[in-house]
């Protein structure tokens, strides 16, 4: 069967290929064009006090002191903070996804959806400021976390590193959420029902169909969430305060403060190609773990019916 | 629907946790609106004096309609590149997928401060250097530098819900028209439908959130409402910041409540439609 | 920075405003791969000419506003909220109408007009002082033709000639500021005087409780002021020592970069021990709960002065209107109205005696005496920038560890 489809598809590869142009030109036109621009700055330098750069003179100069300790230290404790945020936000995301895709009534879908953007349709700052007046050692919840014992000062809320995971989970929740729900909104409720009848207990149908099935929604989500969230330094430093510093602020001070933009473009260009390093790698490890995953439930359902194997291989 | 059990129940009340945790710092924020004081976050009183402000402001006014109308076109822009694109991705792989995602991926990953800064030379080369006039134009510059990132999360999202999905309906459909393009209208677009509508919702919203790129490559008279907000701590917040937001959230919710009586009187739904494809 | 255009790869070329454009359009079509030139083409026009002499060719005066009719619009790009809505609509009741844009530092201003060649569309900029030379060396703000605006003769002369524009040829003060802290006396108990005594402070009694400026320059200037090192040093052994007592002594205290702490996180008592500006403390303190529990000190030995001023940016579409609107905004009334609006000092003439008939609250924190004064001095980007954000970017890192 696959293989009738594959010699299909091949004869259609034409048109297929061509569905995708208009975005690779939209985006090789105004991406890719000003992104050589930048990874060509960052063979420069800065000319003077009052220039931003020149490439008058050309050298790798300016990845050499981008390769400073200070972009480690910052790059390792950011690379951190995004694995962790995007965890947590895949652990929070997931349940109510799954809610939202597969029981709740379908007429009622869409408008939950669309409820979870709402609070974003506003400017992220007014969203920090709503956080920060929460958070704050004034307000209720400082003081009922005091109360119970949970946290020493009232102060220990904002301005730490929970605060600064807390502010990437709001922020990058809603980019988890909607892949992972148009990935469960697929898995039809047939079959879930299908394999429970066949004796598959709810916890088994979820992990070895459900979950399956739902895959590319969750690299997509994890991809989504993560590889923003690397270069993401606004939120984090306004409610994490100090402890908040990521490696995208080291590169907006660059361009910004110091207004080298040689130096700024050679640190963006390390921290793009790092992220993808670390993403590739993350990815081969997650399509492993995927695969076993998979593997394993296509031989469990696929030696108890005929009828379920289809869901496996599809 | 599944019967109701211990699980289902532990999903929604899980579920609601979620939503209150993303509607939390607006219902601070939208009770803030009604602060008498001159600070946003300084309680001093009840006022409606926050709302009568905006309407002696016409510069506020303005920045949210820039808004809107940017994000609306933004999000209709990059739901169409970023659906053809995951539908070939998902449907037509071949040796372009490499290299496509690779872009993809250096399009998230690139801090928006890096697109900023290498957005507006270009824009001013190609509107005053080349004489393509409509790159002057601030709309035109806020609505590209939007669909960037946004065209690649629908991108993905659209790719997410096609893979791997069985192909039989439009393999079959393609037996019995033998012609690709009405498979694609008829079949595969319906499949589509839910991922599109989240891509769509997620660009529009991505968009409306954008500061850090609308401030480097907007022009006179598009002052996009992030940028003035992010703009005005200079001087100190002031509560008319928080009575817009208040008054978005208002009406946002007001349509989705009429859609929803639409939808329930109608009895069916666009999302229910799709899901039956 | 003056050194040969022909570094940058660019032409030498001396031509009219609008004559350069054309032919940097004609160069920048055939070599449209040395991208560099786009931004830079700024920098390349000015290093044809060296200040003055160049100027008079390459930029008209006052954008050439000659006294003649106003225009019909008004484009302004400035800090948001910036300026009392009753002067902008007293303003507009005279013809033009006025339209505002928004940044949010004065980086965005720059790289926008330096990108933007003259074709901005604006028509006044209010940058800060420090960015002044730089936005005059690369011909990005033009001189005012002063014949139309005879108003800054009702300026305070003590806040004319500022370091970056000591003729105001090219800007005029919008408003000033100067840089002390802010203490919660309830957790400070003792009297906090100078930057000495703040940084002591942040080391105790405020540990974990102390926000800084987000402004490499003034977390900068915290060391200099306090060891009575000018704080536009280049001497890098002066960076070198506040390194080391930054990064080493400062960093595991510090609980926040925060450029508005006033307006912001001190309502909530989020910090006891705040770097900042005299008008954001002003109305933090204002609108505090407990307004008595906060002290505001403008620290010594020295401090910082720095000003937001009205310019005119090269290639204003509609320059008469803008200079109709700096004159008109200079004038006492509504100078004073601007005041009243962002509680920084505008430099008008008499103001303080205004603000004192009027009963402008804190007027100590608009208004400064003399001798206060003295202790305070302009900033400037200089050779020691890079060195400036480098150890500004260490601190951060060792505080976020």
């Amino acid at each position: 069967m696959r293989d009738e489809a594959h010699s299909r598809q091949a004869a259609r590869r034409l048109p297929g290929f061509v569905l995708a142009v208009p975005a690779w030109l939209w985006l090789t036109v105004f991406f890719v064009v000003p992104f050589l621009q930048i990874a060509w700055f960052s063979l420069g330098e800065k000319p003077g006090m009052f220039g931003t750069h020149s490439n008058a003179v050309m050298s790798l100069d300016r990845y050499a002191e981008a390769f400073s300790p200070t972009f480690f230290t910052i790059f390792r404790a950011t690379m951190w903070m995004s694995a962790l945020g995007t965890v947590a936000c895949l652990l929070v995301a997931l349940p109510a996804a799954y809610f939202m895709a597969l029981k709740v009534p379908a007429h009622r879908r869409g408008l939950m959806v669309a409820l979870v953007m709402v609070p974003y349709w506003t400017s992220f700052l007014i969203r920090t400021i709503g956080w920060k007046v929460i958070l704050s050692s004034e307000g209720a919840l400082a003081g009922f976390l005091t109360d119970v014992g949970l946290i020493g000062d009232p102060h220990d809320l904002l301005n730490t590193r929970g605060a600064v995971l807390l502010g990437l989970i709001y922020n990058y929740l809603p980019l988890m959420i909607l892949p992972l729900y148009v990935a469960f909104d697929r898995v039809d409720n047939a079959l879930g029902e299908a394999s429970k009848d066949l004796g598959a207990g709810r916890v088994r149908t979820f992990f070895q169909v459900t979950l399956p099935l739902a895959r590319p929604g969750i690299i997509a989500g994890v991809v989504l969430v993560f590889i923003p969230m690397m270069g993401d330094y606004v939120t984090p430093a306004v409610l994490g305060g100090a402890k908040g510093t990521m490696v995208g602020s080291l590169i907006a001070s660059q361009f910004l403060t110091a207004q080298n933009w040689a130096l700024g473009s050679a640190m963006a260009v390390v921290l793009i190609l790092l992220t993808m390093v670390v993403v590739v790698l993350a990815m081969a490890l997650l399509w492993g773990v995927g695969w076993l995953v998979h593997r394993r439930s296509k031989l469990v359902i696929g030696t108890e019916t005929v009828k379920t194997k289809k869901v496996a291989i599809a | 629907m599944s019967r109701p059990s211990g699980t289902n129940l532990a999903l929604g009340v899980w579920t609601t946790l979620v939503f209150v945790f993303l509607f939390a710092p607006i219902i601070v924020i939208t009770i803030y609106s009604f602060n008498g004081g001159r600070l946003l976050t300084a309680w001093d009183g009840f006022s409606l004096h926050p709302f009568t402000a905006i309407v002696e402001r016409p510069t506020v006014r303005h920045t949210v309609a820039v808004s809107l109308q940017t994000a609306v076109v933004a999000a209709i822009l990059a739901s169409a590149l970023g659906t053809l694109a995951g539908m070939a991705m998902a449907r037509f792989p071949g040796r372009w997928t490499g290299p496509f995602t690779l872009l993809l991926l250096l399009v998230s990953v690139t801090p928006e401060i890096v697109d900023g800064i290498a957005l507006l030379p270009w824009f001013v080369t190609l509107g005053q250097d080349w004489s393509l006039v409509p790159f002057n134009n601030g709309y035109v510059r806020l609505i590209i530098g939007h669909s960037l990132f946004a065209t690649a999360v629908v991108t993905y999202i659209v790719r997410a819900r096609l893979v791997g999905l069985d192909a039989s309906l439009e393999e079959a459909s393609a037996d019995l028209y033998a012609r690709p393009v009405p498979t694609f209208f008829k079949v595969t677009l319906p499949l589509v439908g839910p991922a599109v509508l989240a891509g769509g919702l997620l660009a529009f919203t991505l968009s409306l959130d954008n500061t850090v790129i609308s401030s480097f490559i907007n022009v006179s008279g598009t002052t996009s409402w992030p940028v003035y907000v992010l703009s005005s701590v200079r001087s100190g917040l002031k509560p008319e910041i928080a009575a817009v937001s208040t008054i978005l959230l208002v009406f946002t919710l007001l349509v989705l409540g009429l859609v929803a009586r639409v939808l329930k009187r109608s009895g069916s739904s666009v999302t229910d439609t799709m899901a039956v494809a | 920075m003056n050194k040969p255009a022909d570094e940058n790869g660019d032409v030498r070329i001396l031509a009219s405003h609008a004559g350069a454009r054309a032919i940097r359009r004609e160069l920048s079509r055939r070599h449209f791969l040395s991208l560099a030139a786009l931004v830079g083409a700024g920098a390349a026009l000015s290093a044809c000419g060296t200040g003055e002499s160049g100027g008079a060719a390459a930029v008209e005066p006052g954008a050439g506003a000659t006294g003649g009719p106003v225009e019909k619009t008004l484009s302004i790009y400035t800090w948001g909220d910036y300026d009392a809505p009753e002067v902008i609509e007293g303003f507009g009741k005279t013809g033009p109408k006025v339209s505002l844009d928004s940044y949010g530092s004065n980086e965005e201003l720059i790289s926008k007009l330096v990108a933007a060649k003259g074709t901005s569309g604006y028509d006044i900029v209010v940058p800060t002082g420090v960015y002044i030379p730089q936005l005059i060396e690369n011909k990005i703000i033009v001189p005012f033709n002063k014949d139309l605006i005879p108003n800054i003769a009702k300026v305070d002369p003590q806040f004319l000639g500022q370091d970056w524009d000591p003729e105001n040829k090219y800007s005029v003060c919008k408003d000033w500021g100067t840089t002390g802290f802010v203490y919660d006396t309830t957790v400070i108990k003792r009297d906090l005087v100078t930057w000495n005594d703040f940084i002591d402070a942040m080391q105790n009694e405020a540990s974990g409780k102390t926000s800084l400026l987000e402004d490499p320059g003034d977390v900068a200037g915290l060391y200099f002021w306090a060891n009575g090192i000018d704080w536009n040093t280049e001497d890098m052994a002066d960076y070198d020592a506040y390194e080391a007592e930054a990064v080493k002594k400062w960093a595991p205290h510090i609980a926040g970069f925060d450029s508005y702490p006033g307006t912001g996180a001190m309502q909530q008592n989020t910090f006891a021990l705040m770097q900042n500006w005299n008008g954001d403390a002003r109305l933090g303190i204002l609108e505090h709960k407990q307004p008595d529990r906060w002290k505001w000190v403008l620290a010594g030995p020295t401090t910082e002065l720095w000003m937001d001023n009205w310019c005119i940016p090269a290639g204003a579409p509609h320059p008469e209107a803008a200079h109709a609107f700096i004159d008109y905004v200079l004038e006492p009334e509504n100078s004073f109205r601007e005041m009243d609006y962002i509680g920084y000092n505008t430099g008008a003439l008499g103001i303080e005696e205004m603000a004192k008939e009027r009963k402008v609250e804190l007027p100590e924190m608009i208004f400064f005496t003399e001798e206060q004064l003295a202790t305070m001095k302009n900033g400037a980007v200089n050779k020691a920038q890079d060195r400036r954000t480098e150890v500004y970017d260490k601190l951060k890192a060792a505080a976020s560890a």
